[in-house]
């Protein structure tokens, strides 16, 4: 039975070849707008669901108020005492310091600017592995005592990226005037900012800027296993408020857990993408008044046919059901080829943010996403139909009949 | 001639009323979505631009190189010093130079603390101009004036956003910047500028007090003289600066920027951003076309037999092209009427509840007038676009053939 309804819209929407081709474009673009704009915020989800996997959910971070990055902004820093302060707080396994600053990078005569970090290599290296979490990808990782030695981030070899000569391991590179020597190379992070850093030792950058000395930027911390991360940030915060004799709201630190900071960065995402789809949406309600024209102008133009069809005892329902099937046909038609074409385009942008150094930016396609927009599709284009089929399905057989 | 073309249009229109009404529909919320989107992002565009703008177009602004990821001053390599403000004033086609030192700093008042921008304000006659120039003016008190020693002057959103402090600040008040107190003795006129409306002023000798920075400053901007070649004082700057720098051409570590130039860099930035939203919005106009277009087929379809009795009695091609033609261009035009004018309402609609919602200055819809008369030709234009194919086919049909072709 379900198949006979099936059949007829097939015939019916073939028949009239112009009107169905140009109903299944336009909800062909809609479904191809959406879909490349969720594969895109899918992608992006899935980069920083990843990134906080790897990171562990064991860390909580603890940065100086301040309006610009950490490191960029002098007024507020973290002292040493409070570092250590801060790592005797119940629940705190482990805690380092680290320094950031602007740097002024001088290679083959030409000059960049670059962020700068600085991090221990000491006991805590393997906690800023998880951090950082990239990979030495060629020469060496930093180590402990290396003070005019240099990790640089993966653009400085590549050539015309920030110097027009590649860097290679083991040149001089000037940073702040002073002659270091690099020994490293990270693998790409999918970022022009990040892939342009330069990272020292503590003992490297507290040689190059020693105003710094003692007095960090960030600190990152560990938390027990057995401990809830939440509250143990919370309890840090509070006990280091104390320390530094500041009433509550007027802390110029932050302590959060590494989860609450990539939550609000999520959220902003999320946010965007949302009025992004939302904007696409418009398009597919435009679709959908298409295909309810559509199906108004195939009601009428069949009219003695729904007349023959009840005469010969069809019953409303009947009628209702195929006029229904075949606006939703039309709509997963639509959703379809909208969805490989959308699928093209998300391609093709992800390429294109590739080659622009934004790597991170890429689009994936969970089946879900290829499911809900075909169900969704074909219930746009049901509900559009609904209302021209009822009208169909109430047509009195001799009026019907009688039409011309 | 062609007024009973748009008679027989209209009518022809009016008789299939349901499917005229969808397809109006159609390019009607295509073209609502479009102007009130437009409008919304010109309105944050101008608001955007005017921070940047409100030095005017005739200054140049100096700053040393690095990595800006917040105000003015921060993440730089080696700071600008002080001294150089009066040599750039010196500079042929100068009219004056200031230095202005600006520092995140910790706020307090009310037992509670924020951090913000403390900005500087010189001593002297320039203290005025600068005054002029971004139009600082006094809602509650006073402006800082020579002499004043820690007083300071709030931004417009101490006086409006409680949130802040939990409470409103008030002239004769007394705020912690820094830990030292300060007299507030006056509140700015909201300036519409996110930064500067939560930003503290103070004078200059008490800013270098507090941070203990004698000879640093943040941003040098200078007001070049009228009628002097903008490039050429550019030049001469930065000639200066490389000799007080010791830096070889090429190898700059400042930067010497033409505010116009400024301008123009972030305008194209924010275009980029508004051109992807407007394109993703503009879908919605391209499948209301499609519907246009599929309504004239349709018609073209139905009126087959009339269209073989007007070429019976002398209709040319031309005359059967322009009869659906122009249905088609009155469909669009139509559809784009009531769209401009729903998006219009809807902007200011929207505009209204974020800036309630929000309470920033930064949204409020501007309706240009190139915006509705874009809107209104844009949607002929697509109607008459649309209404080609169809046209083009029932001009070419056989007058026999379509008065023997029977539904």
């Amino acid at each position: 039975m379900k198949l006979d309804y099936l059949l007829y819209a097939f015939e019916n929407v073939k028949h009239k070849k112009m009107r169905s081709m140009l109903t299944v474009l336009s909800i062909l673009i809609g479904i191809m707008a959406i879909f490349a704009l969720v594969s895109f915020g899918q992608g992006l989800s899935s980069y920083i669901n990843d990134l906080s996997t790897q990171m562990g959910t064991d860390k909580i971070m603890i940065y100086a108020k301040g309006v610009g990055a950490p490191g960029t902004d002098d007024t507020f820093k973290i002292l040493k005492s409070e570092i250590d302060f801060v790592g005797k707080v119940r629940g705190i396994s482990e805690i380092t310091g680290m320094y950031a600053s602007v740097v002024e990078v001088e290679f083959n005569k030409q000059k960049k600017y670059a962020y700068s970090v600085g991090l221990s290599q000491g006991k805590e290296k393997a906690m800023i592995e998880e951090m950082i979490n990239i990979k030495v990808d060629e020469g060496r990782d930093l180590k402990e005592g290396d003070k005019m030695k240099v990790v640089l981030g993966d653009n400085y070899r590549i050539p015309e990226k920030i110097f027009k000569k590649p860097v290679k391991v083991g040149d001089i590179i000037k940073v702040n005037g002073v002659d270091v020597q690099v020994v490293g190379f990270y693998e790409p992070i999918g970022n022009p900012q990040d892939d342009a850093q330069v990272y020292f030792t503590i003992e490297g950058m507290e040689t190059l800027l020693p105003a710094k000395k003692d007095r960090y930027d960030y600190a990152i911390a560990r938390v027990n296993p057995d401990m809830n991360p939440q509250e143990v940030a919370k309890r840090a915060a509070e006990k280091l408020r104390k320390y530094k004799g500041q009433k509550e709201g007027q802390e110029d630190f932050y302590i959060q857990t590494f989860e609450q900071m990539i939550e609000t960065f999520t959220t902003i995402f999320n946010v965007l993408n949302g009025v992004l789809v939302l904007i696409a949406l418009i398009s597919l309600i435009v679709a959908a008044v298409n295909i309810a024209n559509t199906m108004y102008t195939a009601v009428l133009e069949r009219t003695r046919e729904i007349g023959i069809m009840k005469a010969v005892g069809a019953k409303n329902f009947d009628i209702a059901m195929m006029f229904l099937f075949e606006a939703g046909l039309l709509g997963a038609v639509g959703g379809a080829l909208g969805i490989f074409m959308g699928y093209l385009i998300a391609r093709l942008g992800g390429f294109i943010a590739a080659n622009a150094g934004y790597s991170l930016l890429y689009p994936i396609f969970p089946a879900w996403l290829i499911i809900g927009c075909l169900l969704f599709s074909f219930f746009v284009g049901a509900l559009s139909g609904l209302f021209p089929a009822i009208q169909a399905s109430k047509l009195k057989p001799v009026d019907a009949l009688r039409y011309e | 001639m062609l007024i009973d073309y748009l008679k027989l249009a209209v009518n022809n229109l009016l008789k299939r009323r349901m499917r005229s009404w969808l397809t109006l529909i159609g390019i009607f919320i295509g073209i609502a979505a479009v102007v009130s989107l437009i409008g919304l992002g010109e309105g944050l565009r101008i608001a955007i631009s005017s921070q940047f703008n409100m030095l005017g177009t005739d200054t140049i602004t100096i700053q040393a190189s690095g990595v800006q990821y917040g105000p003015p001053g921060t993440g730089v390599v080696t700071p600008l010093k002080q001294d150089y403000v009066d040599k750039i004033a010196n500079v042929d086609g100068v009219d004056f130079a200031i230095g202005r030192l600006l520092k995140t700093s910790k706020v307090e008042f009310n037992d509670r603390a924020t951090f913000t921008v403390a900005g500087s304000m010189p001593s002297g006659q320039h203290r005025g101009d600068i005054e002029e120039r971004i139009n600082l003016k006094a809602d509650q008190g006073r402006l800082l004036r020579d002499g004043d020693k820690y007083k300071v002057l709030m931004g417009s959103k101490y006086d409006e956003d409680d949130k802040v402090f939990g409470k409103l600040v008030k002239v004769g008040d007394t705020v912690l910047i820094q830990g030292k107190a300060f007299e507030v003795v006056g509140i700015a006129k909201n300036l519409g500028n996110f930064l500067m409306d939560y930003a503290v002023i103070v004078n200059e000798d008490d800013m270098r007090d507090i941070f203990n920075d004698k000879d640093t400053t943040s941003i040098i901007m200078v007001m070049v003289k009228k009628g002097a070649d903008m490039n050429n004082v550019k030049e001469d700057i930065e000639k200066l600066l490389r000799k007080e720098r010791d830096v070889k051409e090429g190898e700059e570590d400042f930067t010497v920027e033409l505010s116009i130039n400024a301008i123009k860099t972030l305008e194209s930035t924010l275009f980029a951003v508004q051109l992807f939203v407007y394109i993703i919005a503009g879908i919605s106009i391209v499948v209301g076309g499609i519907g246009i277009m599929n309504t004239m087929y349709t018609a073209v379809v139905e009126r087959t037999k009339e269209i073989g009795i007007l070429k019976s009695i002398g209709a040319r091609n031309e005359d059967i092209f322009l009869l659906f033609f122009i249905e088609s261009g009155l469909l669009g035009f139509s559809g784009g009427l009531a769209g401009a004018i729903i998006g219009v309402i809807l902007a200011k609609t929207l505009a209204f509840i974020g800036a309630m919602q929000l309470g920033t200055d930064l949204i409020h819809a501007d309706i240009a007038w190139w915006l509705i008369t874009g809107a209104l030709s844009f949607s002929f234009l697509i109607g008459c676009v649309a209404g080609i194919t169809p046209a083009w086919r029932a001009s070419r049909l056989h007058p026999v053939d379509a008065l023997r072709y029977a539904k």
